[in-house]
């Protein structure tokens, strides 16, 4: 079923001069400003704090790591390159190509977060977990299907869907730990995350609008009708996830509002109105605000690194800056 | 296609977190939801401290058996008769108290409050926890702790963290929040400062330490070269020694280093905080401090290269350590010097690179070093600040003998802090005794202070009686008051304010001074003795320059000192003269600031909803002080206001001031290196003694945002 993956077959020198969607730029510096690497956390901090997890949660918590290792290696490795045939623009195709390689950071940081928490047995043993879960497996395969397919406005659906709404139910615990003082340091380099994803998704997700400007009604009309089942695919998947992973600590319900709020945005970020009626998607209120990607927390740096430096544009002083 | 979800399940009880999450998002009518952190805080007590408190039927029972299981310590108690401490425990409990925030009532009882060894059950409510730790400061003076409780639960007085957490505890850390100490160029001194790093961090405290005499990477070791390996590996080692100490877990061992600009390794140094810097010489969590002179501005401004001096020649060639000369009056000289070895780097990139390493990671602290000495009341010199850099003291260094034990003991820094609620105590009319009763509490600190792992610290607090009395609650007490921050009322308050502080703060160790019959060490050789300290107060008048502050003192009815009382004083100070070295030092005030229910130091507000992230509490939300829907305009954030503003805020109150304030700067992410360097550049020029962190804050791509969320919205 694995037809090979287009490349670009063409390619001219990109000229940062000439720049036919201001969107680019934008996002281009967005995303270079916030590098970060996980080495910046000090995850360590932490050890005391998983220490105090139950086994269960610590299980748990370890699942939700390596399936969203899984994501993020997908999206690294082939989502977002897949992504670059289709570009509008070869700025757009810069973009893709830093966006692969922050989610492969991504997913480097999760083995961070397991090297300094656990064990290499229990390492080992989730991630045969993450082999052997049907339902993590499922949704990956149905990801993987649209970005082999022929597609360039179906795969960036799959791929919004992915940034949007799949990382979500993974997302939630360490938030959730968060909230609870637990694991804080953990939290904070998954708010680095969390920013990178927001733009991501919102970037494709504006991508694909623009690539359906210029579709005629009825494919227009096809897309639409292709979007929400696969949303609705992939949220009957993620139910069946999140139950796997949350039915044993009891979250499973406040999660599965937290899909439908993500579900919502993630339509929002392709233009179209939301699926999930407001009175199922009143998330946890500690769990939306902590989703903010404004990176506006009030750290105390004597406990952490905070999520909020970025950086900077360098610029000379000059003389007048100087007169006293 | 779209599933039919349209029934909600039914809501349990909200829990606390999630209620005092709805802070931060808008209510159905666009209004923040104060109410809701108010129902979060009354639901954490229904739900969780009401249920984990150990109840005892009478007060003998509680005192019986927290002094049989350890918890206190009956020496404190036996100080008093136990009519006194009932009499005590019934005026604490007359006030009233309730804790006006969910964070505040959250923050005591997670970190503060006497729990069970197991840490399951609380043992104190709010109360206890005041009345024993004036008991504890009081040491036997019934009237100082009838003072001491009335102040704290008045909320006018709040003593920092260490001593409000730990007097009166039997296992418990020390009383002082801050430590500073110097290290010299040889291997003893390092590997006493290991020592003490982990010795200082077990008790409490954050721990600095000056690098600015350790010879530079590459420097020759009994004159064979290019043998050193520099103050990076020192400050690898500190770095782990402060990991592995914490205080009874009750916090991360915190510690801080500082480096003198013209130190041949400073961009070594400073790229330790680089996003990318290798794992073996990249620091995460300890802070770090640059020590800039005039000289290096001076050059700045021409454009021209600063040099760097190695600190091995500068020792051998003028006698005493790099720290303890002034770069700028020696500069030229050394430049001339063949006998000191130099390199060269650009002035400006210098500052450029700050700039940068700023806002990647904001570090590091700046110590303005020859403002910081012009204004300093004491002989000697100042070489470094602490983890928070508002204390300012001098040192001497200490020598040692081959088996590592101690030749000539010098002075090192120790520093117990405690805060005033501005708004309170301009509420209260009785404002000399707010801030004499704080001297004294701050003093006792002192006094019951002995630290003999680390004798050049016990020795410098013997002769110094050190304290720092600061100052929180600026911006809420200004906006309750309907008066800009950074407004030229805002800064005529902040200037008066602290003028009238300072009076009484002197007033009052001059009183003890008096009662003892003994000053600190060196009173004879400083500025207070030959009285040239007072001259900016007896030669000019200090009156509010607007009518609306001169109203506002008016009406509270505290009388703002004249150059009479001052004349009174002098004479006062010159014949018994004063019991403290130091008196004034504005912390940054974190976490009491919480539970005082005010706004950090005299800074204005992070955001109207805060959100706080801590290791130990987990993200929080908090509500400006006195901020309701109809004063929201009053409550510009810090990053509004922008940092002129709040530079002149503080150099208002730190011509009053006589050792430093903790003063942090905010940028937007729109800001570049530049526009970094220019405040610097302001705030050195305006007398800023020391500037703390640079705070950066990034806002989501449009598009990207939470919807409805307090915190984002501008």
């Amino acid at each position: 079923m694995s037809a090979p993956l287009k490349l670009v077959d063409h390619v001219s020198a990109i000229n940062w001069n000439r720049i036919q969607d201001d969107k680019d730029v934008e996002v281009w510096n967005r995303l270079v400003n916030n590098f970060w690497l996980p080495e910046k956390v000090p995850l360590s901090n932490d050890v005391q704090s998983w220490n105090t997890l139950t086994p269960e949660e610590q299980q748990l918590t370890m699942r939700v790591f390596t399936g969203l290792t899984l994501l993020d290696t997908i999206q690294g490795t082939v989502g977002a390159i897949s992504l670059i045939p289709d570009a509008l623009t070869p700025h757009e195709e810069a973009v893709y190509t830093n966006i692969a390689f922050m989610e492969s950071v991504h997913a480097k940081s999760y083995s961070q977060i397991f090297s300094t928490l656990a064990s290499t047995p229990e390492i080992d043993d989730a991630f045969r977990w993450s082999v052997e879960n049907q339902n993590l497996q499922r949704k990956a395969e149905i990801v993987l299907s649209y970005y082999r397919g022929d597609d360039p406005l179906k795969r960036k659906v799959a791929s919004t869907l992915l940034e949007s709404f799949l990382f979500y139910s993974g997302f939630y615990l360490p938030m959730y730990w968060s909230s609870r003082a637990k694991l804080t340091n953990t939290a904070d380099l998954v708010r680095l995350i969390i920013r990178d994803e927001a733009v991501h998704g919102y970037y494709i997700g504006y991508k694909f609008q623009r690539q359906l400007e210029t579709e005629t009604p009825e494919r227009r009309e096809e897309i639409k009708n292709y979007t929400f089942e696969l949303l609705f695919e992939l949220y009957e998947n993620e139910v069946q996830y999140t139950q796997d992973l949350y039915d044993g600590v009891g979250l499973t319900e406040d999660v599965k509002k937290f899909l439908h709020y993500n579900a919502n945005k993630a339509l929002m970020n392709l233009g179209y109105e939301a699926m999930f009626p407001s009175a199922v998607t009143d998330v946890n209120p500690a769990i939306l605000s902590a989703l903010s990607p404004n990176a506006d927390e009030n750290h105390d740096f004597f406990s952490g690194s905070g999520s909020s430096y970025v950086i900077g544009k360098a610029e000379a002083t000059e003389d007048e800056d100087w007169d006293f | 296609m779209a599933p039919t979800l349209t029934e909600a399940p039914a809501k349990p009880a909200m829990d606390y977190h999630a209620l005092n999450a709805m802070l931060n998002l808008y209510g159905p009518d666009g209004k923040i939801q104060f109410d809701k952190d108010k129902e979060a805080a009354k639901q954490y007590f229904l739900q969780h401290v009401n249920q984990n408190t150990v109840f005892f039927h009478s007060l003998r029972e509680r005192l019986d058996y927290l002094v049989e299981n350890e918890y206190y310590e009956q020496a404190v108690l036996d100080q008093y008769s136990f009519e006194f401490i009932t009499k005590l425990n019934d005026l604490a409990y007359s006030k009233k108290f309730r804790f006006q925030t969910f964070l505040g009532a959250f923050k005591f009882y997670t970190s503060y409050t006497l729990k069970t060894f197991d840490g399951k059950r609380y043992l104190e409510r709010y109360e206890d926890r005041v009345v024993m730790a004036a008991l504890g400061l009081a040491a036997g003076d019934e009237q100082l702790a009838i003072d001491l409780v009335e102040e704290i639960i008045g909320g006018r007085f709040q003593p920092a963290t260490p001593t409000f957490l730990n007097t009166g505890k039997q296992q418990r850390g020390e009383l002082v929040s801050c430590f500073l100490l110097r290290i010299e160029d040889n291997m003893e001194s390092i590997g006493r400062s290991i020592n003490s790093a982990l010795q200082l961090s077990k008790r409490g405290g954050g721990v600095a330490f000056a690098l600015t005499n350790i010879r530079e990477a590459g420097a020759p070791i009994k004159q064979i070269e290019n043998q050193s390996s520099g103050i990076i590996p020192v400050m690898k080692l500190l770095e782990d020694s402060f990991s592995y100490a914490n205080q009874l877990g009750a916090r991360q061992g915190a510690g801080a280093v500082y480096l003198q600009a013209h130190h041949p390794d400073i961009m070594r140094f400073l790229d330790t905080k680089r996003e990318n810097a290798d794992e073996k010489i990249r620091i995460k969590t300890l802070s770090l401090g640059v020590v800039v002179p005039d000289i290096t501005f001076e050059l700045a401004k021409k454009g021209e290269d600063m040099y760097l001096f190695s600190p091995y020649d500068v020792e051998r060639v003028y006698g005493v350590p790099f720290s303890d000369i002034s770069v700028t009056e020696k500069y030229h000289e050394m430049v001339d010097d063949p006998r000191i070895r130099k390199t060269k780097i650009k002035a400006r990139d210098f500052f450029q690179t700050i700039a940068e390493i700023q806002f990647e990671s904001g570090y590091p602290y700046i110590m303005f070093e020859d403002t910081v000495n012009r204004e300093n009341p004491i002989a000697g010199r100042i070489n470094m600040s602490n983890l928070c850099s508002e204390i300012l003291q001098v040192n001497t260094p200490t020598t040692y003998t081959e088996d590592l034990g101690y030749d000539v003991i010098g002075k090192d820094i120790s520093c117990n802090l405690g805060s005033m609620n501005i708004a309170l105590a301009m509420d209260s009319g009785n404002f000399g005794k707010t801030v004499e009763t704080a001297i004294r509490g701050l003093t006792a600190v002192s006094d019951m202070s002995h630290i003999s792992s680390v004798p050049s610290i016990e020795r410098g607090n013997d002769q110094s009686h050190a304290i720092g009395l600061g100052q929180m609650n600026l911006h809420g007490y200004l906006a309750r008051e309907r008066i800009f921050y950074g407004s030229e009322e805002g800064i005529d308050f902040t200037n008066i304010y602290f003028y009238t502080v300072l009076f009484h703060a002197l007033r009052a160790s001059n009183a003890i001074a008096k009662e003892r019959k003994t000053t600190f060490a060196g009173f004879r050789d400083s500025k207070y003795a030959d009285g040239s300290f007072f001259d900016k107060y007896v030669n000019q008048d200090w009156v509010p320059a607007t009518a609306r502050v001169a109203e506002l003192f008016r009406n509270a009815n505290i009388a703002i000192p004249t150059r009479a009382d001052w004349e009174q004083l002098k004479a006062s100070v010159q014949e018994h003269g004063i019991y403290n070295q130091n008196l004034q030092a504005v912390p940054p005030t974190g976490s009491i600031s919480y539970i005082n229910n005010s706004t950090s130091s005299i800074h204005p507000v992070a955001s109207k909803i805060e959100i706080r992230k801590e290791g130990k509490i987990g993200r929080v939300y908090y509500p400006a002080p006195f901020l309701t829907n109809d004063n929201l305009e009053y409550y510009q954030d810090a990053y509004e206001i922008g940092p002129e503003k709040i530079i002149d805020t503080y150099a208002a109150a730190t011509q009053h001031v006589d050792q430093g304030l903790s003063l942090t700067l905010f940028f937007k992410d729109t800001v570049t290196t530049r526009d970094i360097n220019k405040a610097q550049i302001y705030a050195w020029r305006k007398g800023i003694k020391t500037i703390y962190y640079i705070r950066l804050r990034q806002l989501a791509l449009e598009g990207t945002e939470v919807d409805g969320c307090v915190s984002c919205m501008l």
